[in-house]
């Protein structure tokens, strides 16, 4: 028994650690000073308030809360759209090319996401690749403004977090059992019934688990604002960071991240109501 | 196998970190954009001190930074004029030992014994900067002379901004004709109205480069740091630049010692590097703001003299207004920021 | 079944081009004689060679390499271990652990930068390699343990078990039986773990001191100052490795499983 116990602590040890030093400490941190004051010169005033969290209804930054949230749904969405029927897509082929798809899907993802973007303002940009080809081919006549607008910021989201969609999406459907559509099928049931009665119901956790992981980043992926859609407009993540790094409001940061915290865990709640296994996050 | 490949590639690594202990270094922190790799390579042969290079794009930046590390984590800094009153007033910079620079009678009397720190006891100026505004004349036939000149509609999504809050709030303010540096709430609600008429021809903001939106006729207008506009009209000889009508930015960065920087000797040694003369206009040919290094001038060509933008004219100099330190009313500013975007 | 062939295909190709089509872009402009990355004018391999001289540049490179080496070992080893613990001990806020480990996957990096940076802070740790380590290890351990447990809860208990019944001590059982069975979840891990590190900019934003630039803050501060062809050169050395080490290992799958086969 006494070994056992020795054995334990190994076993855990780093673990506890790790979740007290490296998490629950600086949550802690980012809790506490969040009902701090902030004097004039970037420093903070230990006196508790709730002014914070008060500022956070402000109109200006409600309508910050907004666009944030309505860049992260139209990603979330224009994600599912483009996953669902590429994963459909493939699921149809044998399980080998499915094998092979599926890594030539993630070789994108693993190089440096800021590299991508790098890649799109040559494409994207007045003298880009896209408007470059367009005018030779006079489909255009004169070249068309594709950055620096909402659209270039979608277009950068979509593309960093579609694998987060892919992933857990191509998970949940490749184990439906093939079985039960062909039955579908010769019941006489079309396409579209199928998918609603029988395709849908079995994804929905794979569905909105990659929903979550597109999602939450997509409230706080701030270059992707700043270089793609050239700063003009602000997301979540923006303002946390000029808290921080330019306003010198700390406290507000803090309490804006809070906020955002207290988001994400709403959506987990949401996400393990509808049936869905922690485990399954992160995509891996 | 793989497990093994994986240990000796780590040993190497670890070796070529362990390598640099016993050398000379030296921290310093900087804007992106301000010293050439070259001359840091230079001074790293010359001297054999390991110069350790970061950079940030804002004073507030510089401050957050300065304010959360240990201190002697650098050595050198360049805060701007009123960022060193803040800093001085904080306590987080150090006085310097004016005895240890053998090169301070090169620079230019204009910009000493500045307000900011009347007798250089914290600060020695390193270059100045100036807001211009730079136009692309092929294809914007009007005169543009003045703020309020942007406003027209022609320009529609055509105009580039730096990403710096005091700046371009600064901006409106001016164009309203009020103080650049106001508290007050009424003339700060002018400046967000006059923001909002200019919204539609803001093609977007960008706090590093803005000039590459120029030269790759991204955009037609652009305000910009006077180096930005000058290097612009250098490559392009139609962009102009033009000091406007209403007033415009104005500031000086400075060298400073953060409190507690623990490589003095080697701090000095590069700031006296710096401000010799053929040093000082190397860098100045590179991003060419306006020297403040008289002797330097001798050293430059004559593209960088006879820029406007480049070397700003004194009398030029008499019109602009210096960023200033307003205190929690910074606020104010953010938040008509988050409103305007 | 009936499916659509023509269709499917087009959705693939498509999504190929989209996800690719940037990264051909790369690859191409780096090997052009133009400094700017607007039309092709003539091959070079110059841009190629001015890498290798760029001192910033390497030195962001060996820095980034040994960040993603150490915290992917650390939160390797750390994380595996973790997973097995979890699973076989019951230990006073258990349950409260194993919430807290999900926050680095789910909150925004920006927060968790800024937090790790404020901690760093009363710590009073200076900023530079060691801080950017811990970070990176502090988002890396989460992603090797739900890759490892998933691997983990589909082990038969009877083989622990069977061992144990015969006398194996449980670090040998653990050595010897659960390490082996579990290694390709180790593995996934350990890979998700180096990527991540590979890549993230916003936590070494905030964790990053002197002498620690790391190469995504490197290529950060480029892509705003001007973009020149040897960045693209960069990119197409570091698709290459990468691609390099995909084929490998899809090599090295395609044999185990040939042996299995055989065996």
């Amino acid at each position: 028994m006494k070994k056992n116990n020795y054995l334990r602590a190994i076993f855990v040890f780093p673990l506890i650690i790790y979740a007290l030093f490296l998490i629950a400490l600086p949550l802690l941190y980012i809790f506490i000073i969040s009902f701090f004051k902030s004097d004039s010169y970037g420093g903070m005033i230990e006196e508790l308030t709730l002014m914070n969290y008060i500022d956070l209804f402000d109109v200006v930054y409600v309508k910050i809360f907004l666009q944030s949230f309505l860049v992260a749904i139209i990603t979330t969405i224009i994600c599912v759209l483009i996953a669902y029927p590429f994963v459909l897509a493939v699921c149809h082929k044998s399980k080998k090319t499915q094998k092979i798809f599926m890594t030539i899907v993630m070789l994108p993802f693993l190089t440096n996401s800021l590299i991508r973007m790098y890649g799109w303002i040559v494409l994207l940009r007045k003298s880009g690749i896209i408007n470059e080809v367009l005018l030779r081919l006079n489909i255009i006549e004169s070249p068309l403004s594709l950055m620096y607008n909402f659209g270039a910021i979608i277009v950068g989201m979509v593309y960093t977090l579609l694998p987060f969609m892919l992933l857990p999406l191509y998970s949940s459907v490749s184990t439906i059992n093939k079985s039960l559509l062909e039955a579908s099928y010769d019941l006489g049931a079309s396409k579209f019934k199928t998918f609603k009665n029988i395709i849908l119901p079995q994804t929905i956790p794979g569905l909105f688990n990659g929903a979550l992981m597109v999602f939450t980043p997509a409230l706080g992926y701030f270059f992707i604002v700043d270089i793609l859609g050239g700063g003009k407009i602000m997301i979540l993540g923006n303002l946390i960071k000029n808290q921080f790094l330019t306003a010198r409001n700390w406290p507000f940061g803090a309490a804006i991240s809070m906020f955002l915290i207290f988001i994400t865990f709403l959506l987990i709640l949401v996400y393990k109501k509808l049936g869905g296994k922690m485990d399954d996050l992160g995509g891996a | 196998m793989i497990k093994k490949i994986i240990v000796i590639l780590f040993m190497i690594m670890l070796c070529c970190g362990c390598n640099n202990q016993e050398e000379r270094t030296l921290n310093v922190l900087n804007w992106s954009s301000y010293i050439p790799d070259e001359i840091i390579r230079d001074f790293e042969r010359k001297t054999s001190i390991k110069v350790n290079y970061s950079t940030y794009s804002s004073n507030e930046e510089l401050l957050a930074k300065i304010s959360s590390v240990k201190e002697g984590t650098y050595d050198l800094i360049f805060p701007s004029d009123y960022m060193i009153e803040i800093m001085k007033s904080k306590g987080m910079i150090e006085t310097i030992d004016k005895s240890r620079l053998s090169n301070l009678s090169n620079l230019n009397y204009n910009f000493l014994g500045l307000s900011y720190d009347s007798g250089n006891d914290y600060s020695i100026p390193f270059l100045a900067t100036s807001v211009v505004i730079s136009v692309n004349t092929d294809n914007i036939k009007e005169d543009i002379i003045s703020y309020s000149d942007l406003l027209n509609s022609k320009y529609k999504n055509d105009i580039v901004l730096i990403d710096d809050q005091r700046i371009i709030i600064g901006m409106a303010l001016l164009a309203c004709g009020h103080d650049m540096n106001t508290t007050s709430e009424e003339e700060l609600n002018d400046a967000y109205l006059w923001l909002k008429k200019l919204k539609p021809n803001i093609k977007a903001y960008d706090s590093d480069s803005p000039k590459n939106f120029l030269i790759n006729n991204e955009a037609n207008i652009a305000v910009l740091w006077n180096a930005e506009g000058a290097i612009a009209s250098n490559t392009n000889k139609s962009i102009k630049n033009i000091f406007p009508s209403e007033g415009f930015a104005l500031s000086i960065d400075n060298f400073a010692i953060p409190r507690g920087a623990k490589n003095k000797d080697e701090l000095y040694e590069f700031m006296d590097y710096i401000l010799d003369a053929q040093i000082m206009a190397q860098i100045i040919e590179s991003y060419p703001y306006k020297t403040v290094n008289k002797k330097s001038e001798k050293y430059l060509s004559s593209e960088y003299m006879n820029n406007n933008a480049s070397n700003i004219s004194d009398a030029i100099i008499s019109e602009g207004y210096f960023v200033k330190n307003i205190g929690d009313k910074i606020k104010l500013y953010d938040k008509l920021w988050a409103k305007i975007k | 079944m009936k499916n659509n062939k023509f269709l499917d295909n087009l959705i693939i190709i498509l999504v190929f081009i989209f996800l690719f089509a940037p990264i051909v872009v790369l690859i191409l402009f780096s090997f052009n004689t133009s400094k700017m990355n607007i039309t092709f004018e003539g091959f070079t391999l110059e841009w190629y060679k001015k890498l290798f001289t760029n001192p910033t540049l390497l030195d962001a490179l060996k820095n980034t390499l040994i960040v993603a080496f150490t915290s992917t070992i650390v939160s390797t080893i750390i994380g595996t271990i973790s997973a097995y613990g979890i699973k076989k001990y019951d230990f006073k806020g258990k349950n409260i652990i194993n919430a807290l480990i999900y926050i680095p996957v789910v909150i925004p990096e920006i927060v968790l930068g800024i937090s790790l940076l404020c901690i760093y802070t009363l710590a009073k740790l200076e900023l530079g390699m060691l801080t950017l380590i811990l970070s990176h290890i502090c988002f890396s351990i989460p992603f090797v343990i739900i890759s490892v447990r998933s691997v983990l809860d589909s082990l038969d208990d009877n083989l622990e078990n069977a061992a144990s019944d015969l006398g194996a001590s449980p670090i040998k059982i653990f050595f010897k039986i659960i390490l082996p069975s579990i290694m390709p979840g180790i593995l996934s891990g350990a890979q998700l773990a180096f990527t991540l590190s590979l890549d993230d900019v916003v936590i070494s934003y905030f964790a990053a001191g002197p002498g620690s630039n790391t190469l995504p803050l490197y290529i950060y501060s480029l892509i705003k100052t001007g973009i020149t062809p040897d960045v693209n050169a960069l990119i197409s050395l570091i698709l290459l490795v990468v691609f390099l080490i995909l084929t490998i290992s899809a090599f090295i799958s395609v044999r185990k499983l040939r042996q299995e086969a055989l065996s």
